[in-house]
């Protein structure tokens, strides 16, 4: 009997807005405990939620983005529980009438290729207090800075089927909401939250059999270590003739095991009624229009767009695309003059030097040029950098070396602006640190005579027939030039020097 | 429509609040007598009460101005240590039980 | 105004004297903040200006108020001094009002007799062996007391007009969504209003109007700007059509209920008013409707009692959570907000939300619906009794919660439907204050207003008060 799995993921993440959902207060992450606190979001007496608007706007891009169709009236509901987290002993959600429903995200599966994994809902809801239990002997701790932080649950339909699926699903989809903005999606902050439900059937098979729900994963690894114990529990469970318990599921991460609940589960009893504190949600066709309208490109597009625009590859295109920050600083570099091929190798090799470069040019203590961005000096550097290469006037090694010296001093790239055109710039910077590159046949001759001499072995074995030995020299002769000389140049004159 | 002893003790659970016995003797009693005088709400059945709530909510600017409290949190918290607010453990973590 | 000082030691004198009754209208006062008050008046120009200079107003203590604990008559926010103020409070004082002390109320406003509180009942001033009317018991006395002229309540089932009418004194419900709720302690939410009492028509009204008017901090409030001062009483209702729902006047009505509502009506016709009579038919499930919606939004409002962050919390060595939440609640709470709270949780529960909850919001929307319906008809307002017996004896109706639910049986309509509504002394019955009820629609405040204001005229004496 061959088995399958069902995966269906439910995944809230924080809005980046300036204040929580239901009152003024900082969303800010990180600030000294129960600092960003008011009547509303300790839940004192007689205080009263009203809801954010650029919450709801987030909320609703997100939605778009996520191809679902937006409800122009949806309500709010209380969810209501008790636990020390939730101040007024209630969340403020939404039930029967979300402010979404039915759209689909774009997966690749590591198993079955491009997939389409549907969106059940989408709503808004505040997120609860921090609890710690292991802060203060003997007591839970609560922290109500994140009490009333906006968040937007995302439900999947169970279309996933296996553990690295999941995790595929998760990676797009923080990739999507990250390019339009919406949120950080980052789990170790806990701006992303997952629980997962997973069960599995006997393969061919529609039906929905029991499933568990598996919770306290902490990122994305976790997710798919998580399902692969969970989904192998059932499996095993299954073939000793066990039947699968409805259960909540824990992952401790140190052990990767996922354990279940001491208690039998009894569904909690959240008694939904809709938000009395808040009117019906009711957004007009003109103002839906404005958003779906300004929607930013999304990652499927805009990599479909540079692999046919720049000529990239699938995987360049995806590597340049899989932040829009990065893609739209690829786009800035290609429109300042370098050419898309060769800027995007840059950008895809050299992640080190190119962040180091744009570390310094973002810093606040760095005084930019009037009238331009940091964004447009950094492109500057990248496009400078990629022209001259590609022209010869430095080699690969002087362009890193140049890159590290623009990071170091990116006074200097700023003085070298006046030169004009990205690869003039380049020049002009590389004659001022003496790295342009070399290709006077003298004098690369010269560094090629005296590196044989200086290594008599390995010239005999290369004679010998360790022709490999040809890479050593090459790098030696380079060394000997303070990495100036152009490297073809160099293999030309050592291939005819040796065989002479 | 009878409130039964147990029915008691589950919404006083759901509630959390504790019932001691002569008090839960006497919900029983009044809570049936109460929902049973209610009930007669079933009687209404015409198409009354569908013209739904017309109210649109007016949102907030995404700008910050808390209603700043007058004393901090730990002028009137009950338990308060290193500024967190502080209840006794959740017992239910160590017995491994359900978190909602 | 001349000197808030003066008035602030006026008003101490005469709330000192109230009390010395036995009446307990107030839970919490003193000289000392009320001439703190004075003070904080006589320094801002502005308000002193205002159109509640220098007056005294009590205020019911499930509304946020920095100076005294907001205890909502429960043992649970016993000594709880709220950290931030309501909307309302803010605004009577902006107007140059005072505030005279907090009264006493039903625990959480829950209950029609004032006896529900867990700090001892009021007295009525009129006949203190009987209850003020409830749940704004405090308040009502406060004014019928003459301790006040003005005071804030708040209504969900009718709890300021209840006991304005056992009292006789005024009492206004605005429409849900006239005054900001901010600051009001949360009972019914969608019931919820602060109403106010005076000891006539022109003071409840003036007050009503300085506290009303949109406010960002509360969603549900009304787009509009606050509501006009009262103006002097019309000399003719003329053009007035005041309608009479049979549903309210049933056959066996408390005869001298019936008799007051009578002359009522009689003097509203010498006015010039045409009276006809009218049909509320869904008006005899209006108190299972509210006994489901009330308790069901209280249910989910109270769970923020739980002893985590203020309030009581009940000691003991309690080790774990959520048997601190039951025994804190257990105690703090009394007999009847507990029953309203397992009442509510059980309405809302899993089984039974569509046969009650649900089913009690399309009743609503019934009742709702009538209202309109007459309103549309050319009616301008309804008149109506408040209260189907006059003031009862204290202890009558403690035995069976019923019966002190069907007290509420003539006010709670408004709450539901969320239109305004007044009520006025109309007469006396052996001795005991009667009440009559205006009834206005949708934001229909300044017609009742103005009708009340000729009738109360037309009526030998308002607020028998000494």
């Amino acid at each position: 009997m061959s088995w399958e799995t069902v995966v269906g993921l439910e995944v809230h993440v924080q809005l980046l807005t300036a204040t929580k959902m239901f009152c003024a207060c900082s969303a800010k992450f990180g600030d000294p405990p129960n600092t960003n606190v008011c009547p509303v979001c300790l839940g004192l007496p007689g205080a009263l939620p009203v809801p954010n608007e650029q919450a709801v706007r987030l909320a609703v891009r997100a939605a778009f983005a996520l191809g679902c169709t937006v409800h122009p009236r949806s309500i709010f509901a209380r969810k209501n529980y008790f636990y020390p987290d939730l101040p007024k002993g209630y969340q403020i959600s939404q039930f029967e009438e979300p402010l979404a429903t039915g759209g689909a995200l774009e997966v690749v599966s590591p198993e079955r290729g491009p997939i389409t994994v549907r969106i059940k809902r989408l709503h808004v809801e505040e997120d609860a207090a921090k609890s710690f239990h292991d802060r203060v002997p003997g007591m839970t701790a609560v922290d109500f800075n994140r009490s009333g932080v906006p968040l937007v649950e995302i439900v999947s339909e169970p279309d996933l089927r296996s553990p690295q699926e999941a995790r595929a699903y998760l990676t797009t989809l923080k990739q999507v909401l990250r390019y339009v903005d919406v949120s950080d999606c980052n789990m170790e902050e806990g701006s992303l939250r997952v629980d997962a439900n997973l069960s599995i059937r006997p393969a061919g098979s529609s039906e929905l059999r029991t499933r568990t729900e598996v919770k306290n994963m902490n990122s994305f690894s976790g997710v798919e270590r998580a399902l692969t114990f969970e989904r192998d529990r059932q499996l095993a469970a299954t073939e000793r003739g066990e039947a699968i318990e409805q259960r909540t599921m824990l992952f401790d991460a140190a052990s990767g095991e996922v354990r279940p609940t001491r208690s039998k589960e009894e569904s909690h009893d959240y008694r939904y009624f809709p938000e009395p504190d808040i009117p019906p949600l009711v957004l007009s066709e003109s103002w839906l229009g404005a958003e779906r309208a300004e929607l930013p490109e999304l990652p499927a597009a805009k990599r479909e767009r540079f692999e046919s625009r720049y000529g990239l590859t699938r995987y360049e295109a995806g590597v340049l695309t899989a932040e829009r920050e990065q893609a739209d600083l690829y786009e800035m570099a290609v429109a300042k003059g370098g050419s898309p091929k060769s800027v995007a190798t840059w950008m895809m090799n050299e992640v080190d030097r190119l962040q180091a470069v744009y570390q310094r040019v973002s810093a606040p203590v760095f005084k930019l040029p009037s009238r331009l961005s940091s964004a447009e000096v950094f492109v500057t550097a990248i496009a400078a950098v990629s022209q001259s290469v590609e022209a010869g006037d430095l080699n690969r090694a002087g362009g890193r070396q140049l890159l590290e010296e623009i990071a170091a001093k990116p006074e200097r790239l700023v003085e070298s602006l006046t030169a004009g055109e990205p690869r003039a710039i380049a020049v002009r910077l590389a004659k001022l640190l003496g790295i342009l590159q070399v290709s006077d046949t003298g004098e690369i001759d010269g560094w090629v005579r005296e590196t044989l001499a200086a290594h008599p072995a390995e010239v005999a074995r290369y004679r010998a027939g360790e022709t490999r030995l040809l890479g050593f020299l090459v790098g030696q002769v380079l060394k000997r030039s303070k990495g100036k000389a152009d490297p073809k140049l160099v293999n030309a004159a050592l291939i005819t020097a040796l065989n002479s | 429509m009878g409130v039964t002893r147990k029915d008691v003790e589950k919404i006083a659970q759901l509630a959390e609040l504790a019932v001691d016995d002569a008090a839960a003797r006497e919900l029983e009693q009044q809570l049936s007598r109460i929902l049973d005088y209610v009930a007669q709400l079933a009687e209404v059945r015409d198409d009354a009460g569908t013209a739904g709530d017309a109210r649109a909510a007016r949102l907030r600017p995404d700008v910050l101005a808390p209603d700043p409290l007058s004393r901090a949190p730990q002028q009137f918290a009950p338990g308060f240590k290193d500024g967190l607010f502080t209840v006794p453990r959740l017992g239910e973590l160590d017995r491994g039980d359900d978190v909602p | 105004m001349t000197d808030a000082r003066a008035a602030a030691k006026a008003a101490a004198a005469r709330i000192a004297a109230c009390e010395a009754k036995g009446t307990h209208a107030f839970l919490a006062w003193s000289e000392q903040a009320l001439l703190a008050e004075a003070e904080r008046l006589a320094a801002n120009t502005a308000a002193a200006a205002g159109p509640l200079a220098g007056e005294a107003v009590a205020v019911k203590d499930v509304i946020a108020e920095a100076t005294f604990p907001t205890t909502c008559g429960s043992k649970i926010l016993e000594g709880w001094r709220s950290p931030f103020e309501a909307t309302a409070i803010r605004r009577l004082r902006q107007a140059g009002a005072m505030v005279a002390g907090k009264t006493n109320c039903d625990e959480f406003a829950m209950g029609s007799s004032t006896e529900y509180s867990s700090y001892g009942p009021t007295r009525n001033p009129v006949d203190p062996s009987r209850v003020p009317g409830g749940s704004s018991g405090g308040s009502a006395a406060a004014v019928a007391a003459s301790a006040v002229t003005m005071a804030l309540g708040s209504e969900t089932g009718g709890s300021v007009r209840h006991p304005a009418a056992f009292c006789g004194v005024v009492g206004i419900k605005p429409t849900y969504g006239r005054v900001s709720r901010y600051g009001l302690v949360a009972f019914g939410s969608s019931l919820d209003q602060i109403g106010t009492l005076g000891r006539d028509v022109a003071s409840a009204a003036r007050l009503l109007a300085v506290i009303s008017g949109r406010d960002e901090r509360d969603a549900t409030t009304l787009d509009r700007d606050p509501l006009p001062l009262p103006g002097p009483a019309p000399a003719s209702l003329s053009g007035t059509v005041v309608g009479v729902p049979r549903e309210y006047f049933p056959d066996g009505l408390h005869a001298g209920i019936r008799a007051a509502s009578d002359r009522a009506l009689a003097r509203l016709r010498d006015l010039g008013a045409e009276v006809r009579e009218v049909s509320l038919p869904h008006t005899k499930y209006a108190v299972p409707t509210y006994y489901i919606v009330a308790p069901a939004e209280a249910s989910s409002n109270l769970a923020r009692y739980d002893g985590v962050r203020y309030g009581l919390r009940a000691d003991g060595g309690v080790a774990d959570v959520r048997p601190l939440y039951r025994a804190t609640r257990g105690r703090g709470f009394g007999a009847e907000v507990r029953r309203r709270i397992l009442l509510g949780t059980y309405v809302l529960s899993a089984g039974y939300y569509d046969a009650y909850y649900r089913q009690a919001q399309r009743v609503r929307e019934a009742i709702r619906a009538d209202f309109a319906r007459v309103f549309a008809s050319g009616v301008h307002a309804l008149f109506t009794p408040t209260t189907p017996t006059p003031a009862f004896r204290l202890g009558e109706n403690l035995a069976d919660p019923l019966a002190m639910y069907l007290s509420d049986v003539y006010v709670c309509t408004a709450n539901l439907a969320w239109v305004p509504a007044l009520s006025l002394p109309i007469g006396r019955d052996q001795g005991l204050p009667v009440g009559g009820q205006l009834i206005g629609p949708m934001e229909g405040e300044p017609a009742i207003v103005r009708i009340a204001q000729a009738l109360e005229r037309a009526l030998d004496r308002t607020a028998e008060v000494r």
